[in-house]
């Protein structure tokens, strides 16, 4: 092993603190209580950019170091190899520099090229998702057509960490394989001595993404929006960025068998996402067998909670940043009533109302009511009523 | 030239492909290799009078993947 300087002395370990600060700041921005106009601190936006940042930071940086730790190491090569000649000249550096196991703890100098790989990377992706959500904004038309999104996305999450637990070879279809004429362009440019070449390759690294930044891309191509996509993608690889750059800068010293073990943890991280992004999806689509709609009966509300019609023959349902309240009403079956839908302060996505059975879609104002009829329903219906996102939910039983 | 087809089982991710197929730079006598994790093959077309299965086998070795000729 290398011998220990004085840490603080390694430009790489300042870059890296730099990396990390900005990424503190992100984070202290994001828990901010005013921010944007169009992404709301309070919103469901903002809760999805969160979970990207917070993705990115536990368990995106090393899957993503699994993946691309190639092509930083052939950013990094042509300095090491440089370093090596300064260092020790009677050598044959060439070897030295082939290949990321070969790679030795960065040097002083190799901080330029680690620094120009990640920001071209966060460009690249921030652009990436962008253009994904923009795409999606054609797909998102319908808080169904979402929900479809979201049920794939959740499908093409859990796939993948079958994948990575290796649970059956079918699953290795989840993994998506670049074309080769791609991967053979990237192989040779990785040969570049410039300092264009980390540029270059940090932002070519948006063609071999791995298993957590696909399920990270489905997710922006889920928002329907360019902006949201773009700053989930910017917030995601900004999180991964100094897990990225300390595992790197470790490389030496991880060995495969702890790399096993973080891969198996990133895998069941990415399950659980996907099985949320699942739930989530068969909730907008109005499943009674989406998780929170099946598990709703076993802790049904006592009948305070499910309140009979007001006196105007209303139901009324409080619309507040933590969901609906009650979450469970009762109605009589066969007869026609009103819904009330009360908002106050309210900023959060439940605002986006959806009964998808009677694909009813409606953003409610921020504090205000909103009324909704109800046709007649036959006894024993379940209406469910959820917010576009498919995180809240509840439901009227007819009886 | 021959066409010849390995296996390799240990591949899991499709970067482990790419590093494979790195070696038609670096082996000679390699016209192309095509890998693929999902069918956790290799092929390589060769000269091979130039090199033979087990030098291959050998070259996937130092990569940290097990090349078996299927």
């Amino acid at each position: 092993m290398t011998k220990q300087q004085n840490p603080f002395s390694d430009p790489v370990v300042l870059v890296t603190l730099g990396v990390v600060l900005v990424a503190v700041a992100f984070a202290l921005l994001i828990f901010q209580p005013s921010g944007a106009q169009t992404i709301a601190p309070a919103s469901g936006a903002w809760a999805q950019i969160v979970v990207a940042f917070v993705t990115g930071l536990t368990t995106g940086g090393l899957s993503c170091l699994a993946v691309q730790g190639g092509l930083l190491a052939s950013s990094l090569a042509h300095q090491i190899e440089q370093d090596f000649l300064a260092h020790a000249p009677k050598t044959h550096p060439k070897k030295h520099a082939k290949k990321i196991e070969s790679v030795p703890a960065p040097h002083a100098n190799s901080a330029l090229p680690i620094f120009l790989f990640l920001v071209a990377k966060v460009a690249a992706y921030t652009l990436l998702g962008a253009l994904l959500g923009w795409l999606g904004s054609f797909l998102s038309l319908s808080p169904m057509t979402r929900a479809f999104l979201m049920i794939a996305i959740g499908i093409f999450m859990i796939g993948n960490a079958l994948r990575m637990f290796n649970v059956h070879p079918i699953f290795r279809y989840f993994s998506i394989e670049p074309p080769k004429f791609i991967t053979r362009y990237i192989r040779r440019t990785a040969k570049g001595a410039d300092t264009f070449t980390p540029l270059f390759l940090g932002a070519l690294t948006v063609f071999i993404p791995c298993g957590v930044t696909q399920a990270m891309m489905a997710t922006a191509l889920g928002t329907g929006s360019a902006l949201m996509g773009a700053a989930l993608m910017l917030a995601f690889t900004l999180g991964t960025s100094p897990v990225f750059f300390a595992l790197a800068w470790l490389t030496t010293t991880l060995g495969a068998k702890l790399e096993k073990f973080f891969m198996r943890f990133v895998a069941a991280v990415v399950l659980i996402f996907g099985f949320v992004t699942l739930d989530s999806g068969l909730n907008l689509i109005g499943s009674p067998l989406s998780l929170q709609n099946l598990t709703r009966a076993w802790f049904a509300p006592s009948s305070a909670s499910a309140p009979a019609l007001d006196a105007d023959g209303s139901l009324t349902v409080n619309v507040q940043n933590q969901g609906y309240f009650p979450r469970t009403l009762r109605a009589a079956a066969d007869t026609a009533f009103t819904l009330d839908l009360v908002t106050n302060e309210t900023y959060s996505c439940a605002r986006d109302f959806v009964i998808p059975s009677l694909n009813f879609y409606q953003l409610l104002p921020a504090s205000g009511t909103v009324q909704v009829n109800i046709p007649p329903q036959p006894a024993g219906t379940k209406l469910f009523f959820t917010c576009s996102m498919g995180m809240y939910t509840g439901q009227i039983v007819f009886e | 030239m021959i066409k010849q087809t390995f296996r390799v089982a240990d591949m899991s991710c499709s970067n482990c492909a790419m590093k494979l197929e790195s070696l038609e730079d670096s082996l000679d006598g390699v016209k192309e290799i095509n890998a693929s994790y999902h069918k956790l093959s290799m092929t390589v077309e060769y000269d091979e009078t130039r090199l033979t299965a087990a030098q291959i086998v050998e070259a996937v070795k130092r990569k940290g993947y097990t090349a078996v000729p299927a």
